[in-house]
């Protein structure tokens, strides 16, 4: 098997040279469109994690905010005996736990899994047939382009978002939640010594709270984009995508290379 | 840090002998009118290890932390000062002023070189050249780096000389700087505060006199022993934060059961101080036992963070403030509006091509 | 240049030989004090200038006016809470916002803790020393000081022979180490100490008992405000929620906590009646005829007045720390005063480190105006940054020059009590005659210096009994059902009008302070404090007035120019407060 992209503005094989087909498709992915129609793309460590992954952000985005903004006073039972906030904390921080291992699992899976499974954590700056299918996919967005192209894997489009929102914007929340989290261990606690060095940095841990409050704010922006964007794709895209990310396949709806 | 020298070995190592020694104790016993008498003892205790000498100067500040220094109760400030410290130079409580207060101050440099304790309050302002805290007709940021250059240590009382507190804030119009901006070659021991615990400073000054050395500093270089932990980590009214159980309003039902004051705006979840352990003025109380949130006065920059009674800190970046949420909502509405908009004439044009297609 | 004649009535002659003190110590903050004298070591001209400058009233701007207390309070911690009482009520004026009564009982014994506190503190610890010699005090027979503090104070219990004798021990090991620490280079040999050891021994003791009190005067401040220095408050009430009764008393002003209260009112008031009044008495005995620096006092004194009896009330008549104004030394008539009025309080910067843009300016506090701008006169001696001698036809001081009507005035506790003396204020008539005949005393012995630390010990007794009529006042009020202490109706800026203007006023212990705000979508648009040690340090103003300070150094005479003794003495009986007055 060969993981070589297959830049047809390099490579002069005739049979693609006016192919418009994307950039990140490898020799044996056009191959397979020819033949079955369906690459297999998302391999099961990646399905996994990207559901765990949704589930722990949603569980953290709706406990963070109540941690932000607290629910109404109840009084259930005397203080010692009810829990309501720190139920909340608990939720925000098992699934912090649960987010953390999953982004590290996500990492180690990127070197080990297939071509696809890096390209969340870079852009290709260099490449500039990433560029014109950039352009491209913005045209479609702003619905300048009758039809729009095949992908494998991310459209130029979905890969920034995901390199920015998630690749950097899990790596912010990580590092300033295990910030907060830091200050609740201690000095010389595990957290406080891997992540204390970032309140020195921030200077006021208010500052280090809106900090990590905004970027909720960031992930939620990306999660209604992205979502809609993967139903939308979906119904309009020459491609699959919300079954993509169960089955691992892409299946394509027509036989066209371009 | 070294030992004293005792007054007896300095003169001796300048190379005075125990004849004009003799002499100097009785001039100090006739400049203070007291008879012959004295002499003897007065050159007894030259000979014996003195006092740490302590030079306390003001800069720009309020005072408070003086005023805090002298509620504390064990010790008390009356048995620091008598007994345990000499406190040579203090321009709010010394007796002389003017020429005799600047001799005094000049004195206790160069008689204890490299073995006073430097105490800072207020910070230096340092624009106008400094002119705007001036002492001796003279900037007050020369005053300090002079004192600094020979101090054993520094002690910077307060948010003033830790951080620049109030003067400091936004727009800090006489650029009101701390003292470890100044000073670069020096220890400095932070005490922060607006103003710090009493206890919490007589404690720090006690430390150094009985261990010899500088407590264990935290990150921001605070006494780890007194600024280790936030005030929320020991806040009595914890229970009813974890709970969820909070004051709505002030004095509501909730405010007078002594419920959680987070929604208040408390600043404990975010400010390391002692107030919820050692409580202020003998432990009789600290703010939030007394019903108003903690305002973060132990914290960098704690004016600068939006009101005290908002929890997160405000952002003026975009030109009008804003708290995170009202940045958060108006992205995500903005960006779910588009959304809707797109998908709205996403199935419009779908819906043509099939007609067209057709 | 020699004699100027100021419009207030004095002549200032700066031909004589000049002296500088600075720092003048035990005030707070940065302080400056030149003076001339000529050859009988008269002083016949005096500048004082404030050296200090933060900037309170630009950082102010645009901020949220709730939050504005807590700026405010820290323009200075000895004379901690009055700045942020005064901030509320200008923020409540502004809004229209009523307190409730209780709120009105609990912020006034704080605000009588804090006058008690700072008078006690300022005689004993910033004070004293003027006047007494602790190293005099070593020659004292420990016997004859405790027969002299059982003749001056019959009822204070520290008074044995054997107890005088420890601290005069005490005294004696310190003094012996040869590290005098705050005492060191004192004036201690100058014949202007005119105290027996014993007296000096007994006032000394009395340095080291206030000391220990002083930490119980301000835990009611603790009590409500959850610390001091810096007490927290809140507009539209006190943050300290009252709980007598239910569950969870303990997290509120409850029964313990009242006793508390109640327990350190006593404590004070036992320590004015039996030490710090009878001390004054003692002490002033031995300097009657030290009658320097009356300056302003005799000619006009202002006061706005404070504590009032009813929340939300603040007309003259339901105050009990008076208000008024006299001038050109008519004591039969006391003027109504006005802070509101564009025409009464004005600011001038002519000889103050600020510009308004053109000179001769007065501005009222509302249409305030705050732009430093340093520069020293043609005169002035030494560099920039190493002023010799400043030139004080120029400008000279970090200190504005407020004016009441276009004149200087003084405020404090002196002005007070002269204000309440010319009304007939019964509480403090009784005092002020009953300290006369017992010193044997003309009225007019008040214009001095010793008039202004008399009338700050009186004022402090007076104080206790006031925070005993609140203490009252709030127990009564809470067993009659009433438990509220905060008014909440326009907490949110929401409800706030789009622009709104307010005043608030106390009574410091230094005297009048006034805070100016205005509102403007709900954020500060301009604030402005005028504060008691701005009218008393105040220089002179465009038409060359001079304040206070330098009209009380005026003619006094030196015994060793070199030593400031006295000038010390006069200055340090106005409590002189730099970080105050410049803000
Ligand atoms: C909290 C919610 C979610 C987050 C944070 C999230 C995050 C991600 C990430 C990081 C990827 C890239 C996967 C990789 O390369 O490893 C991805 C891909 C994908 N996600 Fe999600 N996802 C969320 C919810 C959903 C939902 C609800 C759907 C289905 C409706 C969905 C459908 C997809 C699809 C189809 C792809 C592949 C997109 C493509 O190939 O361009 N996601 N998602
Ligand atoms: C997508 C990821 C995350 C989101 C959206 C999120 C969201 C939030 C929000 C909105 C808050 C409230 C902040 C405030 O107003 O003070 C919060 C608090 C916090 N988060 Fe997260 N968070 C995330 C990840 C994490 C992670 C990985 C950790 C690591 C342990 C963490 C630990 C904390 C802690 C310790 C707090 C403070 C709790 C407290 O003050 O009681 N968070 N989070
Ligand atoms: N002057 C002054 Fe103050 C007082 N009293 C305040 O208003 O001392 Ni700092
Ligand atoms: S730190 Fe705060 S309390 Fe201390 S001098 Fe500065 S302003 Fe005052
Ligand atoms: S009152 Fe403040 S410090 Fe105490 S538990 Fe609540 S939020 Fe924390
Ligand atoms: S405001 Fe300051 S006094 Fe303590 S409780 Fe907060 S650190
Ligand atoms: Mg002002």
């Amino acid at each position: 098997m060969s993981d070589k992209i297959f830049h047809p503005a390099r490579e002069s094989h005739e049979i693609f040279k006016a192919s418009r087909l994307t950039g990140d498709a490898t020799l044996e992915d056009l191959d397979s469109i020819r033949k079955r129609t369906s690459v297999y793309v998302y391999e099961a460590p990646v399905r996994l994690w990207h559901w765990i992954n949704a589930a722990c952000i949603t569980v953290l985005i709706v406990t963070g905010y109540f941690i932000g903004r607290p629910l109404p006073s109840m009084q259930i039972a005397e203080a010692y005996d009810q829990f309501v906030m720190g139920y909340i904390r608990f939720a925000h921080f098992a699934a912090a736990q649960v987010l953390t291992v999953g982004f590290f699992g996500r990492i180690y899976w990127a070197f080990m899994g297939n071509h696809h499974a890096k390209q969340m954590f870079y852009i290709p700056l260099f490449n500039r047939r990433f560029w014109h299918e950039l352009i491209f996919e913005l045209r479609w967005y702003f619905f300048l382009e009758r039809e729009p192209k095949k992908y494998v894997g991310h459209n130029p489009l979905a890969q920034i978002a995901m390199f920015f929102f998630m690749t950097l914007g899990l790596t912010f929340m990580l590092i300033t939640g295990w910030a907060l989290y830091a200050e609740g261990a201690g000095q010389g606690s595990l957290p406080d010594m891997a992540m204390g060095w970032v309140l020195g940095l921030v200077q006021n841990s208010q500052r280090l709270h809106t900090l990590h409050h905004l970027g909720m704010w960031a992930i939620v922006v990306f999660m209604i984009i992205h979502i809609y964007a993967a139903i939308r794709e979906d119904i309009m895209s020459r491609q699959s995508m919300v079954s993509t990310m169960i089955s691992g396949h892409r299946t394509f709806k027509d036989d066209r290379v371009e | 840090m070294g030992q004293i020298e005792t007054f007896y070995d300095v003169m001796r190592r300048q190379g005075i002998t125990r004849r004009s020694f003799m002499k100097y104790c009785s001039l100090t016993a006739a400049a203070l009118g007291l008879g012959p008498a004295f002499v003897p003892k007065i050159a007894h205790a030259m000979e014996t290890k003195p006092r740490t000498p302590v030079i306390w100067v003001h800069g720009l500040e309020c005072t408070c932390c003086s005023e805090s220094f002298i509620r504390s109760a064990h010790p008390l400030a009356k048995d620091v000062v008598l007994s345990m410290i000499s406190l040579d130079y203090d321009d709010t409580l010394m007796a002389a002023a003017g020429h005799a207060a600047e001799a005094a101050f000049e004195e206790t440099i160069q008689k204890y070189k490299g073995n006073y304790i430097l105490a800072v309050e207020g910070n230096p302002p340092m624009n106008e050249d400094g002119m705007y805290c001036i002492t001796g007709g003279k900037p007050f940021v020369e005053k300090l780096r002079h004192a600094a250059k020979d101090a054993k240590a520094i002690i910077s009382w307060g948010a003033c000389a830790s951080y620049g507190c109030v003067q400091a804030a936004a727009p800090n119009p006489t650029r009101a700087t701390p003292v470890h901006k100044v000073i670069l070659d020096k220890p400095i021991i932070k005490v922060p505060g607006c103003p710090p615990i009493a206890e919490v400073m007589t404690g720090v000054i006690t430390y150094m006199l009985t261990f010899d050395r500088f407590p264990e500093l935290d990150r921001q270089g605070r006494p780890a022993m007194f600024y280790g932990q936030r005030i929320h980590d020991k806040c009595y009214r914890r229970p009813h934060f974890d709970a969820g159980q909070f004051v709505e309003h002030w004095d509501d039902e909730n405010a007078r059961k002594g419920y959680c004051l987070y929604k208040m705006g408390c600043k404990g979840p975010t400010t390391y101080n002692a107030c919820s352990t050692v409580r202020w003025n003998e432990g009789v109380s600290f703010p939030i036992q007394s019903g108003h949130g903690c305002i973060g006065c132990s914290e960098d920059g704690f004016w600068d963070q939006g009101s005290f009674y908002d929890r997160l800190t405000n952002i003026k970046q975009f030109g009008i403030e804003a708290t995170a949420d009202k940045i958060g909502m108006t992205a995500a509405g903005a960006v779910g509006g588009a959304v809707a908009v797109h998908a709205a004439i996403s199935a419009l044009k779908r819906a043509q091509k099939k007609t067209e297609e057709a | 240049m020699t004699v100027l004649n100021t419009p207030n009535g004095f002549a200032m002659d700066n031909s004589g030989r000049r002296i500088v003190v600075d720092p003048v110590t035990r005030i707070e903050g940065h302080m400056r004090c030149e003076v001339n004298v000529d050859e009988n070591n008269v002083i016949r001209n005096a500048v004082s200038t404030g050296t200090m400058w933060r900037g309170l009233e630009v950082i102010l701007k645009g901020r949220d006016p709730r939050d504005a207390w807590a700026f405010t309070e820290r323009i200075c911690g000895v004379c901690t809470g009055t700045h942020a009482l005064t901030s509320v009520r200008a923020v409540e004026d502004a809004l229209g916002i009523s307190i409730p009564d209780n709120a009105n009982s609990i912020r006034n014994i704080m605000q009588l803790a804090l006058q008690i506190h700072d008078h006690v503190v300022h005689f004993y610890h910033l004070h004293a020393l003027d006047w007494v010699n602790p190293i005099n005090a070593l020659r004292a027979d420990p016997k004859a000081t405790s027969e002299l503090q059982q003749m001056v104070s019959p009822s204070h219990p520290l008074s044995s022979p054997g107890y005088f004798r420890d601290v005069q021990n005490r005294l004696k090991k310190f003094v012996e180490s040869g590290q005098l620490g705050l005492f060191k280079n004192g004036y201690w040999d100058n014949p202007a100490y005119l105290l027996p050891p014993e007296a000096d021994l007994m006032a000394t003791t009395h340095y080291l008992e206030a000391l220990d009190l002083q930490k119980e005067i301000v835990k009611v401040h603790t009590i409500f405000g959850g610390k001091n220095p810096h007490p927290n408050w809140l507009v539209g009430g006190v943050p300290c929620p009252i709980n007598v009764h239910s569950t969870g008393a303990v997290g509120a002003i409850n029964m313990e906590r009242l006793n508390l209260v109640s327990s350190i009112i006593d404590l004070c008031q036992d320590f004015n009646r039996n030490v710090y009044v009878p001390d004054v008495i003692a002490i002033g005995g031995f300097y009657k005829n030290w009658l320097y620096g009356g300056g302003l006092s005799s000619k006009a004194c202002l006061a706005y007045g404070d504590i009032p009896e009813n929340p939300n009330d603040f007309s003259a008549e339901q105050l009990h720390l008076p208000r008024g104004a006299i001038i050109n030394g008519n004591l039969n008539e006391v003027h109504d005063v006005d802070v509101r009025d564009p025409e009464q309080v004005q600011e001038f910067v002519d000889h103050s480190w600020y510009t308004y843009g053109e000179p001769g300016r007065g501005l009222h506090p509302w249409d305030g105006v705050t732009e430093p701008k340093f520069e020293l006169g043609p005169n002035a001696k030494g560099t920039k940054t190493n002023i010799e001698e400043l030139d004080e036809a120029a400008k000279y001081s970090w200190i504005k020059a407020p004016r009441w009507k276009g004149h200087a005035m003084e405020v404090g506790p002196l002005a007070r009590y002269i204000v309440g003396y010319a009304k007939g204020h019964e509480d403090i008539k009784n005092q002020v005659d009953g300290l006369l005949r017992t010193m044997n005393l003309p009225v007019s012995a008040l214009f001095s210096t010793l008039g202004r630390t008399a009338a700050r010990a009186l004022e402090s007794e007076y104080c206790g009994r006031l925070q005993k009529h609140f203490f009252d006042k709030l127990v009564t009020n809470i067993k009659n059902g009433d438990e509220n202490t905060a008014n909440i109706e326009k907490w949110d800026p929401s409800t706030w009008p789009k622009e709104a203007k307010g005043v608030g006023m106390t009574e410091a212990p230094r005297g009048a302070l006034g805070h100016w705000i205005k509102i403007k979508d709900g954020r500060i648009e301009n604030y402005q404090c005028v504060v008691p040690t701005t009218w008393n340090g105040s220089p002179r103003d465009t038409k060359g007035t001079i304040g206070a300070f330098e009209a009380s150094l005026m003619d006094t005479k030196m015994e060793r120019p070199e030593e400031p003794v006295e000038i010390l003495r006069t200055l340090h009986s106005f409590d002189p407060c730099l970080a105050c007055s410049t803000h």
